[in-house]
């Protein structure tokens, strides 16, 4: 450390006491094993919020939402602003990638079992935060007041509609009446720009404090193995800064998507026109709205979109509590019927994806 | 004695049987004895001629002599057949071929059925009837083949039968009231209504263009004179060079029309504003427009180009060589989509029909520099479209560019109209408007594809930049372990 450097540290020092947290961080391990390498989508993931928020905050100096400005506002950016290309792409690109990042991080913690005791805060934080990446990116898919955009939250917020009992009064909070209109807009931009990051900034701070409070799980065989014989690498600065080349890696791969695969803006949306052709949600919606096609009409006594949007909240429910039911994880003992059931989950959406896709 | 008185009575029996049975149309003797006008009119019906008897319309008993069981209703005697019963009488033979053919006539059989779907067979304002009965146009007790020129349905009669309906603005005004009903005032003008009057059956009545039994509405797409169809069913004659022989006139304008600009947006495309026939002959009182009266005529729907071609020197040239205005450089049936070779001096240019005879004329110099302007306006535009057209293909952003090149389109879509005022002044500064618009278009669209180049090569740059980073990173990670190692060894020697 040069002189500088140590003096200014110093003058930081003395008042923020930063040796403490030197201390701490010399003293946190990654423990290293054969499925070392899912830790990193954790902080793929946060990188990419990072670049989210950053280029969010950039849009939004040009961006202007409403009905008749929303659309023109994103043509402005694209075809005018300096970068202003770059910055849109690489906002929704990594709206995309972060998605993928944070299911990706997801499961490996499902499969990993790393939900279990003492980290169900850390998995229901982190279960919270991908619901609200969804709806981050539902929200975020209407403000260029494209047609796509729009017939796309207008079956969206259909869908949402058909809940019982309080189905149309969810609807009708989303779209600020009952058709999808400039109040629509207003209204998920309010939440994208302002009522999502809010929550999500909390949310956030409470998942990396407990993070860093209770270190990163283990696999549950790696236990077995005595404290001396675990292989372990220091997370400051070993494991940041392969972390930080990760993320230098994911940087280029945004800026060659958004190079040669710009992010298109479509024809402006028109209420008054018919929807077009084969109008399908983001992927990451895909497999539900597939599913949906499948069901029929009618199940037993209930209308099958609503038994295919109940089935869903059960499902995603029973997922999010799973420390709270799959005791056996809790207990330290292997458990393969959740393995099972992950597969099978990874194995549904991945399937359905791709019908949904190729149709 | 006994036997004789017996014979009396029985031969006074047949002769009273003889009697009611004494054959013949009883109606029509008695009837014909009475001199009433219906009888009277009846002996010159051609259903007379072939021996059908009153009773073949008003039902009942025509070979007895007995008025009461002639008319005896049990013996099928209706009377007077009122509203569509008249029509459904004459039906139960006009549409059975069966007895039509046992009369010996080779009439169709299908005029009911037609009759009722015709604009006619609408119900009456009595709520009781469809408008029109056979007996309407076709009379009555004096019914004659409609070759016969004293039927009310002959070629030289019939316009006088439909105008008794349709001339009356009374009568019309309760079932159409935007209907005009000077028709056949318009058709005594005509070219057809001229020769029908001087008693020629072939040229086009009526029925030659709306048909007879199944007369549509014109706003039907069925219709003989919906838009789409008028072409084609002036064709009917005007194509047939037999029947159009004694007139001396072309047969071949469905021919050239068809493939016309007009023609192939109203048949092809099936655009009801383009112009059919009667668009330009006017229909009710067609006669084709006169040299003078040609650009008004295409002026109704080309109005800038004839008002400015109106104030171009080129009227009173082409008055003083008794030219037709538009027809001249345009043709008439045949006329093609406008390019921008009509004007010039080159040899397929309509200019230098008259202005190549010498170069050094007015007329020739602006002619060629017109053109000159024209085509650099079309190359200017060329090239804006195909350099938007590369940088959309290359994900580029050019809408606003591309609004633009509309005004370029716009532009020489002006010139054209322009270039009848045969002004240059006036449409070098037309063509200047779209010009200077699509060097801007040219400029953006260049600019485009040149940043898709410099993205490119940002990113490469940008990319070798992170790339040496990540690198550097690399090394530095494995220059940390590496002495972390050695220092794990240190600590803990080997044994």
């Amino acid at each position: 450390m040069n002189t500088l450097t140590r003096k200014i540290y110093s003058w930081v020092n003395d008042r923020v006491q930063l040796d403490n947290l030197v201390e701490f961080m010399g003293k946190k391990y990654v423990p290293l094993h054969r499925h070392s390498v899912w830790y990193y989508f954790g902080g793929v993931s946060l990188f990419l919020f990072i670049i989210q928020v950053v280029t969010g905050i950039l849009l939004l100096l040009y961006y202007k939402s409403g009905e008749a400005l929303a659309f023109e506002s994103i043509q402005f950016i694209m075809s005018k602003v300096q970068f202003g290309w770059l910055i849109r792409s690489i906002h929704s690109w990594t709206a995309n990638l972060f998605i993928l990042s944070a299911m990706i991080h997801m499961f490996s913690v499902y499969f990993g079992k790393a939900y279990r005791k003492p980290r169900e805060i850390t998995w229901l934080t982190g279960m919270l935060m991908f619901f609200l990446a969804l709806a981050f990116g539902f929200s975020g898919y209407l403000l260029p007041w494209n047609e796509l955009a729009f017939f796309a939250t207008k079956v969206g917020t259909d869908i949402a509609g058909i809940v019982p009992i309080v189905g149309k009064p969810i609807m009708q909070f989303l779209r600020s009446g009952d058709e999808v209109t400039g109040a629509t807009l207003s209204r998920f931009f309010g939440f994208h720009v302002a009522v999502f990051p809010g929550i999500f900034t909390v949310l956030l701070g409470i998942h990396l404090i407990l993070v860093q409070r209770q270190g990163m799980s283990e696999p549950l065989g790696l236990e077995d193995e005595s404290v001396a014989e675990r292989k372990k690498m220091p997370f400051f600065p070993n494991f940041m800064l392969r972390d930080l080349l990760l993320w230098l890696i994911v940087l280029n791969l945004l800026a060659i998507l958004a190079v040669f695969f710009p992010w298109e803006l479509g024809r402006k949306a028109d209420p008054f026109a018919p929807a077009p052709a084969g109008i399908k949600p983001e992927w990451y919606f895909l497999f539900m709205f597939q599913t949906l096609k499948y069901i029929p009409g009618k199940l037993w006594f209930l209308d099958g979109e609503v038994f295919g949007i109940m089935l869903f909240g059960i499902a995603g429910l029973l997922w999010m509590l799973i420390p709270f039911w799959d005791r056996k994880s809790s207990r330290g003992e292997q458990t393969r019927f959740i393995n099972y059931i992950g597969l099978f989950v990874i194995m549904y959406i991945m399937i359905l994806t791709i019908i949904g896709w190729l149709a | 004695m006994k036997r004789g008185l017996l014979v009396v009575p029985i031969l006074l029996i047949a002769l009273f049987r003889f009697a009611d049975a004494a054959g013949g149309d009883q109606c029509f003797t008695c009837h014909d004895g009475l001199g009433d006008k219906e009888s009277s009119g009846y002996k010159h019906d051609i259903h007379f001629a072939k021996g059908i008897s009153c009773a073949g319309c008003h039902g009942g008993n025509a070979a007895s002599e007995d008025m009461e069981k002639a008319m005896d209703k049990d013996a099928g005697y209706i009377g007077v057949p009122k509203g569509d019963e008249i029509s459904k009488a004459c039906a139960s033979c006009h549409s059975d071929s069966a007895k039509m053919h046992s009369y010996g006539a080779a009439i169709p059989t299908n005029q009911w059925e037609l009759l009722k779907t015709s604009v006619h067979a609408r119900l009456a304002t009595n709520g009781q009837e469809q408008i029109v009965q056979c007996i309407t146009c076709h009379g009555v007790h004096g019914i004659v083949s409609v070759k016969n020129p004293a039927s009310p349905v002959y070629p030289l009669n019939v316009v006088k039968t439909c105008s008794k309906c349709h001339a009356d603005a009374a009568f019309m005004r309760s079932y159409n009231p935007s209907l005009p009903v000077d028709q056949v005032e318009k058709y005594r003008t005509s070219v057809h209504g001229q020769l029908n009057e001087k008693g020629d059956p072939k040229p086009a009545v009526c029925s030659s263009c709306h048909g007879s039994h199944n007369i549509l509405a014109a706003s039907d797409v069925k219709s003989r004179v919906y838009p789409v169809n008028i072409p084609r069913t002036c064709a009917e004659c005007h194509s047939n060079p037999e029947y159009m022989k004694s007139y001396n006139i072309r047969t071949d304008q469905f021919a050239q029309f068809s493939r016309s600009v007009h023609g192939i947006e109203l048949m092809q495309k099936q655009d009801v504003s383009a112009p059919a026939c009667n668009s330009c002959h006017g229909n009710h009182g067609a006669a084709p427009p006169g040299v003078s009266s040609v650009s008004k005529v295409c002026g109704t729907c080309h109005a800038l180009n004839a008002d400015l071609f109106s104030a171009s020197p080129h009227k009173k040239a082409f008055d003083d060589e008794h030219l037709p205005e538009c027809e001249t450089c345009h043709g008439n049936h045949e006329i093609v989509a406008a390019t921008d070779t009509l004007l010039g001096t080159s040899k397929d240019a309509v200019c230098s029909r008259c202005h190549s005879q010498n170069t050094s004329t007015r007329g020739f110099i602006v002619a060629g520099i017109m053109r000159g302007l024209m085509d650099s306006l079309s190359t200017e535009e060329r090239l804006a479209t195909a350099l938007l057209g590369e940088a959309e293909q290359k994900g580029m952003e050019v809408s606003e560019a591309r609004f633009k090149l509309r005004d370029v389109h716009q532009a020489r879509l002006q010139s054209r109209t322009v270039v009848h005022s045969i002004n240059e002044t006036q449409f070098r500064t037309t063509v200047d408007k779209g010009l200077t618009v699509a060097t801007a278009v040219v400029a953006e669209g260049q600019h485009a594809i040149d940043e898709y180049y410099f993205r490119r090569w940002g990113l490469g740059i940008a990319t070798v930049i992170i790339t040496i980073v990540a690198f550097s990173l690399y090394l530095t990670i494995r220059m940390i372990e590496r002495k972390r190692r050695a220092s794990a060894v240190k600590n803990y020697p080997m044994k």
